[in-house]
């Protein structure tokens, strides 16, 4: 029996992508394979995020201080600066491997300006080192203190053009890979409303949380922090959160639902491990989530 | 002294580049993401060729490498798009035998606007040919659970493309 599906059998073509992409590639790959195949922290970012703590920093340029980042820390520019009305730059941010850094320009009105000297000291994680300060005193840094390991792990320290002292350390290397929601606790909600634009213009407004198209009719995911979710409009469904919980085993959690008194539904095979969608003892749908074993 | 097996890497990037890139283009149809899956796929097997017990390095193990990167991007994808799973128990688990002959080009388009879940095991299944057992060890599913999710792919795939013929 032949299956009409075997039509869409393709062979590869060998493609020759932008050159400018195979270079970049390239001298990334380079440095991969002599930095010992380790891939960094700092280049294989988590989405960076704004975290509990973030240096907000006056520099008296902002624009080339962001050009600066980008060639010697590997930064990646988040939307567009902020320009006031005479020309300075009120805000701008860029993302340095899970981090976000803030900065503006000096605004002695409001007493923010570049520290004559000392001043705070950004530490900053590289996948090498040398060649990040060797790159910024290429740029205009002055080299404070010579990379070297005290037992603590290679650093040195360079003060760059625009008025800040960066402590360049060497990043751990880090195993990728999403650290397991805990039992018990929420690893993604739907929020199930009866329409979605009103409720993306008030939690937009309340909370500042953001939107992007999902791919089912009226759904849409947030962005912001914290737990994933999405937002899910239109009509016929139980109106609220519908969280999904984890847990270490699902076979026996689901023995306990229906011990209690609530409704367990049919195990499914999901990419994301194994889920099946309950309801509690008065009534309140949520679903029940085993990951996947590593 | 054991050569490291990393700089063979270097030694096959020119020639094994535009294979990748053209493997990951064709699977997935967008010149971002072929290139951010191309440079996973090259960095990451930096590390991988280097694990005991890999095989040489040569373009089939980096089109190998790359499948792996493109199952990962459908996952997360999966992850992201996890109000899908609502709809889909509304699809029916049968399918008609369906005669008609698919054309390639067409199929490509509808494959583009399935769910991750569906197009990630339609792709391996049927434009790499891969056997069912290998589409399951790819998506960490049981040969089960992947002939009952081919099924409904398949199902899935048809509704999109009877749709798009009846709207045009």
């Amino acid at each position: 029996m032949t299956d009409p599906f075997d039509a869409l059998r393709t062979t590869a073509r060998a493609v020759d992508p932008d050159p400018d992409f195979a270079a970049t590639l390239r001298e990334q790959l380079q440095r991969a394979v002599l930095n010992g195949g380790e891939m960094p922290t700092t280049e294989a970012p988590a989405r960076a995020a704004v975290g509990a703590l973030t240096p907000y920093l006056a520099v008296t340029d902002a624009r080339r201080a962001i050009d600066f980042y980008v060639e010697v820390f590997g930064a990646t520019r988040r939307d567009d600066p902020i320009v006031m009305d005479d020309g300075r730059v009120g805000h701008a941010e860029v993302a340095i491997g899970d981090s976000v850094l803030m900065l503006a320009e000096p605004f002695p009105e409001i007493g923010n300006v570049v520290a004559p000297e000392g001043g705070a000291v950004m530490r900053v994680a590289v996948s090498d080192v040398d060649a990040a300060m060797a790159k910024g005193v290429e740029l205009g840094a002055e080299l404070v203190r010579p990379a070297e390991d005290g037992g603590y792990g290679k650093h040195g320290m360079i003060k760059d053009p625009y008025g800040q002292r960066w402590l360049v350390a060497q990043a751990e290397p880090s195993e990728a890979g999403e650290t397991p929601v805990p039992h018990g606790e929420a690893g993604y909600f739907t929020f199930q409303v009866p329409e979605a634009e009103p409720a993306k213009a008030f939690y937009g407004a309340v909370l500042g949380w953001r939107f992007k198209p999902g791919f089912v009719e009226g759904g849409w995911g947030i962005e912001g922090h914290g737990l994933e979710g999405g937002l899910w409009g239109g009509p016929g469904r139980q109106v609220g959160f519908k969280v999904m919980f984890a847990v270490d085993d699902l076979e026996s959690a689901l023995a306990r639902v229906t011990e209690q008194g609530g409704q367990a539904g049919e195990v499914e095979d999901m990419p994301y491990g194994l889920s099946a969608d309950c309801t509690d003892n008065q009534g309140i749908e949520f679903w029940l989530w085993q990951q996947p074993a590593e | 002294m054991q050569r490291d097996p990393a700089f063979a890497l270097l030694g096959l990037y020119e020639s094994a580049l535009p294979e990748v890139y053209g493997y990951l283009l064709s699977r997935c149809g967008n010149t971002t993401l072929a290139e951010e899956l191309t440079s996973e796929t090259f960095l990451g097997a930096v590390r991988a060729c280097r694990k005991t017990g890999s095989p040489p390095v040569s373009v089939p193990w980096l089109i190998g490498v790359a499948r792996h990167k493109l199952v990962d991007h459908w996952r997360r994808r999966e992850r992201e798009e996890r109000n899908l799973r609502l709809v889909k128990q509304d699809e029916p688990e049968a399918v008609d035998p369906w005669e008609d002959e698919i054309d390639a080009i067409q199929a490509r388009d509808t494959l583009a606007r399935l769910g991750p879940h569906h197009r990630a095991a339609l792709t391996l299944r049927y434009l790499d040919g891969l056997a069912v057992r290998d589409v399951a060890h790819l998506l960490d599913r049981t040969v089960h659970a992947t002939e009952a999710l081919l099924v409904r792919a398949k199902a899935a795939f048809r509704r999109e493309h009877d749709q798009k013929e009846g709207s045009e």
